[in-house]
């Protein structure tokens, strides 16, 4: 697997505000940073600290309240304009690779079935064959034909990995990859995303509550009450 | 005259009279059995066999083997003038309650004038209930659908025929005994008793056998 | 690489009971829709055929209730009156007609048949004109009667097997007493011909003491006015005309209000199926809106996931339809008996006609009313926004 060079994605002034009924929620407070190819960024806080907010807006699952996301000089988000979902599906087909604490393995489809599930919706030329370098690469060729009920956990999310690195992204946003799993197992997807970081400089983003899972990225930003604080 | 045939195919087809005055009769469909039906089972049943509560239809067939015994024992042809050997035959069978307490087939031969039809009401050892000729054609045809006629048969089973053959009309016992109700109809008399040693036998090949082997 | 299609079918795979009694569902209707279309078909072109092989296209006799002429007539039975001989002459100098024959139904009480007696029927016919009629008779054994004053009769094949005869026996008309001689019995002809004993004209008439007849056959030459004809034999006195097609409309408004009862109920069935075809999907796609949210963050286009959901659903429609149809192929002869039993007339051949192009043509019903019922869930499904259903723990 190898990644697209030359990506940066710059976020100025990012805001997310929420209605709970009468109340309004700051979920995100004028967030600006750049990430840049090869990045390994990892976030970190407290539950409400606006973690997973960023992310989703940087990864294009949501519109921000305001500011502007640029993608590689291209603008994104920006003059109060809202992207539609069409839109913002085109975008992250191309660029995005999403993992998820919960997997969402498909049950009825086997390990193999399910990695090359987003094939079925959109194909970039030359991923031909990269099904089974995946598998072989995430230490799970023995595992194909096996559906989610009969494997571990550690072996879902590398499956899911995989699913996600299969259209060859540019940027793999990882939220709470671990949270359903084990200390070792932690660890282990750990070294899988510090591997793939490192030898194929994939560009990761994450969001995780575990402090030695935070460590093991290139950059560390803490959030709290909405603002990012990079240490 | 020579036994003819054995044709187990009673069933009347659809639209067979054309009734002047309104009744025309309602044929059996003609993938029923097409042995020897009763016209209407729910009234002639109780009739029959008064102890019933009720019955069920069994369509029964031949096998090749029981076919070559039926021949053996009959002594002469078995010949079928419509239909193939292997049609399937009607036995009710007659319950009380939960408890089975007989039988109920019937069998066409030819007669003089038209098809003869004999129903004969079994118990569980074999012998007669009651005797019934649903049809019958000739004009003293009535003589033998008397009760009184019918009567003469009750308690006979089929070992009384191993002392009289009906074909020569000779032998003894109980079956030498009955008089022919009608002189003028002698053929036909003789055919009402072939009928019935027919009838005993099938009875006896389709299910007392059977009972005997399985009991 | 998997296809959205093998999608579809491995979803439907994840809740086997709820697929199978959802294609349980269908699977019913199907089978009675297919069904009621075959009985509609085969009905209408057993009674041609029936009527068809009358042999004639017109029948005069007296005045009576046409429906109890209808029935009767398809059924073997007779006008209530007699008419005179002689009108069979008249008739045939019509310009339209081809042949005329006369026809003598008369019935006797037998006291022997049955419990408590039955009837007995013969058509007395003439030998010259009668055949002429019928010339897809075929014979058994033996041939028509010598002449028309013969002790004779021919028998229609199930007269002759309920009465055991072959060529040459005698037979005896009851309450006359007459010995009638067999001198041919008729293939089978599937219709009510088979079930009749026909007897020359004179000789039926001889023994009923008169010298009537109860109907007259009339074959029209081809291209001839039928209509012009009927009006001017409606004139005759005290004489009806039944022609054919009017005996096929009245017994087809008869059976049409069962036709349409049952057609509404085989509707009912389909919608009923359809509601369960739409119920089940929606309830899939809601227990799945985490996973369509991931798919959408695969790339998954609003159109990709609504044609995969409505996939689900051409699966389970096209599924439960074949399903159905080769029910109703293996119970054809099981829903032709219960046709029979419950219907006024039932003509003769088979009244449940169903062929590829009707099942065809019902499974692709059943298709498209299930997309239809699969369009909403499947909208839903496309509709949803990725964040709104995923969920971390943050």
């Amino acid at each position: 697997m190898t990644s697209q060079k030359g990506i940066t994605l710059e976020a100025r002034g990012l805001r997310r505000t929420y209605q709970r009924g009468t109340e309004e929620i700051h979920a995100l407070d004028g967030v600006s940073l750049k990430i840049q190819e090869a990045d390994f960024i990892s976030f970190t806080g407290p539950s409400g600290s606006g973690k997973t907010t960023l992310v989703n807006l940087l990864g294009c699952l949501d519109n921000p309240t305001a500011g502007e996301l640029d993608l590689d000089s291209r603008r994104i988000f920006g003059g109060g304009k809202i992207v539609s979902e069409r839109k913002l599906t085109r975008i992250r087909r191309e660029v995005f690779g999403y993992i998820f604490q919960n997997f969402y393995l498909i049950p009825t489809l086997t390990v193999r079935e399910n990695v090359t599930l987003p094939l079925a919706f959109y194909r970039k030329p030359g991923t031909d064959g990269e099904a089974e370098k995946l598998l072989s690469m995430l230490g799970l060729e023995h595992r194909m034909n096996h559906l989610p009920g009969e494997i571990s956990g550690g072996e879902m999310q590398r499956a899911s990995i995989a699913r996600a690195l299969i259209n060859r992204p540019k940027i793999l946003l990882a939220d709470e990859p671990t949270g359903s799993l084990d200390t070792k197992r932690t660890m282990e997807i750990g070294e899988v995303l510090r591997h793939l970081n490192r030898s194929a400089g994939l560009t990761i983003v994450m969001v995780t509550h575990n402090a030695n899972l935070a460590k093991l990225a290139g950059r560390v930003i803490e959030m709290r009450d909405g603002r990012a604080h990079e240490g | 005259m020579k036994e003819q045939a054995v044709a187990i195919s009673g069933a009347p087809g659809k639209g067979f009279f054309q009734a002047l005055f309104l009744l025309f009769l309602m044929a059996v469909p003609a993938w029923a059995a097409t042995g020897c039906d009763l016209n209407s089972p729910d009234r002639d049943v109780p009739r029959l066999f008064p102890e019933s509560t009720r019955y069920r239809s069994n369509y029964v067939s031949l096998r090749a083997d029981q076919l070559r015994s039926v021949v053996a024992r009959l002594g002469e042809s078995f010949r079928v003038l419509y239909d193939p050997l292997n049609v399937p035959y009607t036995i009710y069978e007659i319950y009380n309650g939960s408890e089975k307490v007989g039988y109920i087939h019937g069998v066409n031969q030819k007669g003089q004038f038209g098809g003869i039809q004999v129903f004969v009401a079994l118990d569980l050892a074999g012998r007669i209930k009651s005797f019934y000729i649903q049809k019958m054609s000739g004009q003293w045809a009535g003589k033998f659908r008397d009760t009184e006629f019918g009567r003469r048969f009750l308690g006979i089973s089929l070992k009384d025929f191993d002392s009289f053959d009906p074909v020569s009309g000779k032998g003894s016992g109980r079956l030498a005994k009955i008089r022919n109700p009608a002189p003028e109809m002698e053929t036909d008399f003789y055919g009402v008793l072939r009928a019935l040693k027919k009838n005993l036998i099938l009875m006896d090949e389709l299910v007392y056998s059977t009972k005997r082997q399985n009991p | 690489m998997i296809s959205p299609f093998q999608i579809a079918y491995k979803n439907l795979l994840r809740d086997r009971v709820r697929t199978l009694l959802t294609l349980g569902g269908i699977m019913l209707a199907s089978w009675v829709l297919v069904s009621l279309l075959g009985f509609n078909r085969g009905y209408e072109r057993a009674l041609d055929h029936d009527i068809d092989n009358m042999g004639y296209q017109l029948m005069v006799m007296a005045k009576g209730c046409p429906y109890e002429a209808a029935t009767l007539m398809l059924q073997g039975g007779t006008g209530l009156r007699y008419i005179e001989r002689s009108m069979v002459d008249s008739i045939s100098r019509e310009p339209e007609v081809e042949q005329a024959t006369p026809i003598l139904m008369q019935a006797y009480f037998d006291p022997n048949k049955g419990e408590s007696g039955g009837i007995a029927g013969y058509f007395g016919v003439e030998a010259a004109t009668f055949p002429a009629m019928k010339l897809f008779y075929r014979f058994r054994k033996g041939g028509w009667f010598q002449n028309e004053n013969a002790a004779e009769v021919v028998m229609g094949f199930e007269a002759a097997e309920l009465e055991q005869r072959e060529v040459g026996d005698m037979t005896l008309v009851p309450e006359k007493n007459v010995q009638l001689k067999v001198v041919g019995i008729l293939e089978r002809t599937g219709t009510q011909d088979d079930g009749t004993i026909f007897v020359p004209l004179k000789t039926l008439q001889n023994i009923s003491e008169t010298d009537k007849i109860t109907t007259i056959g009339i074959r029209v030459k081809k291209g001839a006015d039928v209509a012009g004809l009927e009006g001017r034999l409606y004139q005759l006195p005290n004489v009806q005309v039944v022609s054919f097609s009017q005996v096929k409309q009245t017994i087809m408004t008869l059976v049409s209000t069962t036709r349409v009862m049952v057609f509404s109920i085989a509707v009912i069935a389909l919608l009923i199926a359809m509601a369960g075809v739409a119920n089940t999907v929606l309830m899939s796609v809601v227990e799945r809106l985490q996973e369509i949210g991931v798919l959408k963050t695969m790339g998954a286009m609003p159109s990709d996931i609504f044609l995969l959901v409505w996939t689900e659903t051409l699966i389970l429609c096209t599924g439960g339809g074949i399903a159905g149809v080769g029910l109703a192929f293996a119970f054809a002869r099981g829903a032709d008996a219960l046709a029979r039993r419950v219907l006024p007339y039932a003509p003769k051949g088979g009244l449940v006609e169903i062929d590829l192009k009707l099942a065809l043509l019902t499974i692709g019903v059943v298709g498209v009313v299930g997309l239809l019922s699969g369009a909403y869930p499947a909208w839903k499904a496309g509709r949803v926004r990725p964040l709104e259903t995923i969920r971390s723990a943050v």
